[in-house]
C-alpha cells in the first residue's frame, strides 16, 4: 500500500511536469498552420489529456487499486 | 567568353536548385498526406481490437472476470501504470523539443532531445516487460489476459518499431540527410511517436481506469 502511494506520488510529479510542458507547447504552437502542425496540435492535446487522466488516477478519482 | 560560360553554369545550377526545391515542396505535401492516412489506418486497427475488448468486457457480468479455474482476477497495478504512462508522455514532449530544435537549427539540442526520447522509449518498453512478468494473467487463461496482452503487445510492438525508427532518424540527421528546410523524415517520425503516445492514452484508460 505504501509502495503504491509512493509510486502515485512519483506519477503525480511526472504528470504535472509533462502535462504542464505539453500544454505550454500546445499554447505556443496554437497559431501554427499546415497539416503536420494541426495533427501535432491534436496529438499534443490528447497527450495533455492523458496527463490529466494520470492526475485523476493519482487522486483516486478514476480507477481502483 | 569565360565569364559568360560561368554565368550560364550558375544560372543552370540555380534553375536546377529551384526545380529540386519545388519538387520537394510538392511531394512533401503528398507524402505528409500519405503518412497521416497511414496513421488513420493504424487508428482503425487499434479501434477494432479495442471494440473487441469492450464487447468481451460487456459480455460478462463482472469485470475483472472469474477465470476458468473459478478464481476472481485482480485489477492491474494502477500506480505503476501511471509512472510508465508519464514516461511515455514525457518521451512525446522530448520528441517535440527535438523537432523544435531542428527547426531552429540547434543541432546539439536536437541530439540531446532525441537521445532523451529514445531512452524514455526504451524505459517504457522495460516497464512493460516488467509488468508482463508480474501480472497474474496469461494470454490463454482468460478474456482479460487475452485482451490485455493482445492490445498492449500490439502497442508495445509499435513503440519498439518507433524506437528503431528514431534511432535511424538520429543517425540520418547526423549524417546530413536532412537540412534546415528539408526534414520530412523527422516530421513523420515526430507524428508517429506522438501517435504512439496517444494510443497509450486510450489503452491506459481502458485497462487501468475503466
Amino acid at each position: 500500500m505504501a509502495a503504491a502511494t509512493f509510486e502515485k506520488g512519483i506519477a503525480f510529479v511526472l504528470a504535472i511536469i509533462v502535462g504542464g510542458t505539453t500544454s505550454f507547447q500546445l499554447y505556443k504552437d496554437w497559431a501554427s498552420t499546415g497539416l503536420d502542425n494541426q495533427v501535432t496540435k491534436l496529438l499534443l492535446g490528447l497527450m495533455a489529456f492523458g496527463c490529466i487522466l494520470v492526475l485523476l488516477a493519482c487522486f483516486g478519482i478514476l480507477g481502483a487499486g | 567568353m569565360a565569364v559568360s560560360s560561368l554565368n550560364s553554369t550558375h544560372e543552370a545550377v540555380h534553375a536546377r536548385y529551384q526545380e529540386v526545391d519545388s519538387l520537394y515542396r510538392e511531394t512533401r505535401d503528398i507524402r505528409l498526406l500519405g503518412f497521416v492516412l497511414f496513421l488513420v489506418s493504424d487508428v482503425v486497427l487499434f479501434s477494432m481490437f479495442i471494440f473487441a475488448y469492450l464487447y468481451l468486457r460487456n459480455s460478462v457480468p463482472n469485470w475483472p472476470p472469474i477465470n476458468k479455474d473459478g478464481v476472481q482476477l485482480p485489477r492491474f497495478d494502477l500506480a505503476f501504470a501511471c509512472i510508465n504512462s508519464c514516461v511515455l508522455f514525457g518521451s512525446g514532449a522530448t520528441m517535440h523539443f527535438a523537432m523544435e530544435s531542428w527547426k531552429h537549427l540547434k543541432k546539439a539540442d536536437f541530439n540531446l532531445w532525441m537521445i532523451a526520447t529514445i531512452v524514455l522509449g526504451v524505459m517504457f518498453l522495460g516497464g512493460q516487460a516488467y509488468e508482463y512478468n508480474h501480472v497474474p494473467l496469461t494470454w490463454a487463461g482468460s478474456t482479460m489476459g487475452g485482451s490485455f496482452f493482445t492490445l498492449t503487445g500490439m502497442h508495445g510492438f509499435h513503440v519498439f518499431i518507433g524506437v528503431i525508427y528514431l534511432i535511424t532518424l538520429f543517425i540520418q540527421a547526423n549524417r546530413g540527410v536532412y537540412t534546415g528546410s528539408k526534414y520530412f523524415g523527422l516530421t513523420a517520425g515526430t507524428l508517429y511517436w506522438h501517435f504512439v503516445d496517444v494510443i497509450w492514452v486510450a489503452l491506459f484508460y481502458l485497462f487501468y481506469l475503466l
